[in-house]
Parts: C-alpha cells; sequence; structure tokens
C-alpha cells in the first residue's frame, strides 16, 4: 500500500492547477469527440466528466503503482508532487495506450448514437465537460472537492445549463447529490442509458450486469439499465449479489493499493463468470479493474448500439 | 496507552457523519465487507465510540483500504452509516496532516 498522503495531496495538487487528477491538459486527452458526429444545440448537455477519457492514463499509471508497490522505490512517489506538471503530463502521454484512446472514442461515439436513436434532445461542448472532482470526495479532500465542485458548477451555471446526461457512476453520484447539497447549484441529471430508448434486436441474447455501486446503492438506479437491455431484446442472468447488494469491483482502491484491487476485484470476477454469459459493466473504473482481473467485460453501450 | 476521550463521536461530525453511537458492535458490516480484513470495519466505529484517536491517526493508512462501496452501511442492523464514517474518518485524518 502507497501512503495515501502522497497519494492524495498530488491528486489534490493536480485538479487545483488542471482540473483533472493527472495533471493533464485537457485539450489533449480530452479528442474523442473530434471523429464523433455529435450535436452542438439541443435541450440536455451531454456531460461525460472526462472520467471513460481517463481510462488509458488511469491504467498507465496503475501499472507504474504495481510495479512499485511495497517497494522502497514508493516512498520516491512523494517526490511526484514537485514534478513540473508538463513533465508528468509528457510522461503519461506518452505511456498511454493509443487502442485504449480509441476504446474511449468508441465506448462515447456508441452513446451518441443510442441517444440520436432514441430521439434524446441533446448536445456536447468539449469546453463545458469536466471532470467532477469525485475522486477528492472519495479520498476525503473534503475541502479539494468543495473548491472544484464550485469551479464545474460556477462554470456550467453561467453557460444557462438546466440539464446533463452523464455517462458514469461517479459523475452521476457527484452532479446529482453531492453538487447541489455543497455549492447550491442544481441540475437536472439523469444517465444516458435512462434516456436511452431503442426497441430492437441486439446481437447479445443473454449477458450478465455487474451493477456499479453508484448505480446500485447509492443512485438506485439498476432497474434502468435492465429495462433498456430488454427493449433492446437482451435478458440479464442475475447473480445474487446484484443491484442494492452488489459488490465492488475493487477499482476505487487502485490509487492506493493495486494488491487490493486485484484481491477484491478477484473475487467479483469469480461471482460474475459463474453464470456463464458475457459480463456487460457501466463504468470505466469497473471495466479496467474487472478486465485486469482477467475478465472478458463489455461496456453497456457496446451491447445496445447493435439494437439500432 | 490509548487515550479515550468520549467527546470525539461528537466531534467527528464537523466531518460529516453522526451515527457512530448508534452501532452495537454486531459484526455484521465486518461479514459483509468486502476486503474480508479482520475485524475491518467494525474495529474503526469501536474506536470511534471510545474517542481513541491516537489510535486511529497512527493506523491511519488503514482507513483507504475501505473503497466507500457502502455494502456495510446498506447492511447495518442499526442503521449506522460505516462506510460513511470510514469517510469522515479520511477527512479527519487529512485535515490532521494538513494541521501539522
Ligand atoms: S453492522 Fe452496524 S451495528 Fe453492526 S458492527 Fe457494523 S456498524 Fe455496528
Ligand atoms: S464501505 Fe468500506 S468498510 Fe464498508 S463494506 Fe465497503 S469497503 Fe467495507
Amino acid at each position: 500500500m502507497f501512503d495515501p498522503k502522497d497519494i492524495i495531496e498530488n491528486i489534490a495538487d493536480n485538479v487545483r492547477v488542471t482540473h483533472n487528477p493527472f495533471g493533464l491538459n485537457k485539450e489533449g486527452f480530452n479528442t474523442w469527440w473530434k471523429e464523433v458526429d455529435v450535436p452542438a444545440t439541443g435541450d440536455a448537455l451531454l456531460f461525460t466528466g472526462l472520467m471513460y477519457q481517463l481510462v488509458p492514463y488511469i491504467k498507465a499509471a496503475t501499472g507504474y503503482l504495481e510495479k512499485y508497490e511495497d517497494k522502497p522505490m514508493a516512498k520516491y512517489l512523494k517526490y511526484g508532487k514537485f514534478i513540473p506538471k508538463t513533465v508528468a503530463n509528457m510522461g503519461l502521454q506518452k505511456i498511454a495506450s493509443q487502442d485504449e484512446k480509441l476504446k474511449t472514442a468508441t465506448t462515447l461515439g456508441n452513446m451518441v448514437k443510442i441517444l440520436k436513436a432514441s430521439d434524446v434532445s441533446f448536445f456536447y461542448d468539449h469546453d463545458l465537460d469536466e471532470y467532477s472532482g469525485v475522486l477528492l470526495y472519495d479520498l476525503g479532500d473534503q475541502e479539494g472537492f468543495e473548491n472544484h465542485a464550485r469551479f464545474v458548477a460556477k462554470k456550467l451555471q453561467s453557460a444557462g445549463i438546466k440539464k446533463l446526461i452523464t455517462v458514469d457512476p461517479h459523475t452521476t453520484y457527484a452532479l446529482k447529490v453531492l453538487y447541489p447539497k455543497i455549492t447550491g447549484i442544481s441540475f437536472e441529471v439523469q444517465t444516458w442509458f435512462e434516456v436511452a430508448d431503442l426497441a430492437g434486436k441486439a446481437e447479445h441474447g443473454e449477458i450478465t450486469l455487474h451493477d456499479p455501486c453508484f448505480y446500485g446503492r447509492y443512485l438506485e438506479v439498476s432497474d434502468a439499465p435492465r429495462a433498456a437491455l430488454n427493449k433492446a431484446g437482451v435478458n440479464c442472468t442475475e447473480i445474487n449479489n446484484n443491484g442494492s447488494f452488489t459488490n465492488c469491483c475493487g477499482g476505487p482502491a487502485e490509487s492506493v493499493s493495486p494488491k487490493l484491487a486485484d484481491e477484491v476485484g478477484l473475487r467479483r470476477v469469480a461471482e460474475l463468470q459463474a453464470t456463464g454469459k458475457p459480463i456487460v459493466a457501466l463504468c470505466p473504473i469497473c471495466m479496467v479493474n474487472l478486465e485486469k482481473c482477467g475478465a472478458d467485460v463489455v461496456d453497456l453501450s457496446s451491447v445496445l448500439v447493435d439494437a439500432i | 496507552m490509548t487515550k479515550i476521550s468520549p467527546q470525539f463521536a461528537e466531534d467527528l461530525k464537523q466531518y460529516g457523519e453522526d451515527t457512530a453511537l448508534e452501532c452495537f458492535n454486531c459484526g455484521t458490516c465486518v461479514a459483509i465487507c468486502p476486503l474480508i480484513d479482520g475485524s475491518f470495519p467494525r474495529k474503526l466505529i469501536r474506536y470511534v465510540q471510545i474517542g481513541a484517536k491516537d489510535r486511529i491517526l497512527l493506523n491511519r493508512n488503514e482507513l483507504w483500504k475501505c473503497l466507500h462501496c457502502g455494502l456495510c452501511s446498506e447492511s447495518c442492523p442499526r442503521g449506522a452509516d460505516p462506510g460513511g464514517i470510514l469517510l469522515s474518518l479520511k477527512r479527519y485524518a487529512v485535515a490532521s496532516w494538513r494541521k501539522s
């Protein structure tokens, strides 16, 4: 396990300076929309919270952390704080895989196709799309989270945004539950699969869904992905630990202990694999950790997009 | 020797959580926690109840083992919120090192 103090102060510094946890330049990593035909005007802002876009960097950083966990070198990590942002940025930029970046563009592109086919009035503006700061909340840096939340909420408010369509559970929870309490600014927040409305015949006939903790317990929206799947002709083979009693994928431990994330993730993968059906995830963090633990996992968007 | 401070559960409210005194130490949260790790998280709830601040801060790293998954809070028969208490303790620990 790494010293959480080093990790948290690093992430807090990065969010303060660059508004994202890895100290990256947003223009450099939020590029998916350039490849996708996405509406520029509409009722609701598609607010990705940049989580899917950060996956290539999460994977690259986890690879580093895994190498040094519980090794004497781990203590040098604290000096990461003093590495100039641009150097850290270039390092991660280099090792983040191109394939992963493409995968992100495909996943978000599929969501756009589904929303369009569902006749949802929405638009995307890369300038308004920001990281929610939710990792700071989860790690206990409440002050850092609150400052960042105010920055994002005010930016959206100034642009006249009222409705948001979100794509991952962590960002959804932050915007729907935490932001109104902290900033006093509220938006109408719905996830992409709650507004999706596709009747058809998807390729997958039967799947097993991994409910993320935030959708299953904190937001209680587990019925929505099942309803969307059923409408698209896909059945869910259920496991015991689902919905509000879902088991964690282990991903949240990734930043302080990849080992612990693996232990928890392997147990979850065994539960999911027991059905013998394809495993479907709805969250980029779940996706990363379940895959790292040996599971073949597809994103919900790639299952539903077939029904168009 | 551990210093007992019954006031601590009250003090922790400023970091967000006030359910620690509801806990009657049944261990349901330990049994259900995906970490499967000794007496985690019940031990920490007990530390809050008796106000063993020094023990919490001395072993502060273990607070971050908690995934904030919420399964313990969903299952607690007393309506305590162990996951929320752990999050408050993380905030308390962060505030402590930033003060020092
Ligand atoms: S489940 Fe609730 S009452 Fe039981 S030990 Fe845990 S916190 Fe206490
Ligand atoms: S919230 Fe933390 S303590 Fe509670 S079950 Fe999840 S990992 Fe265990």
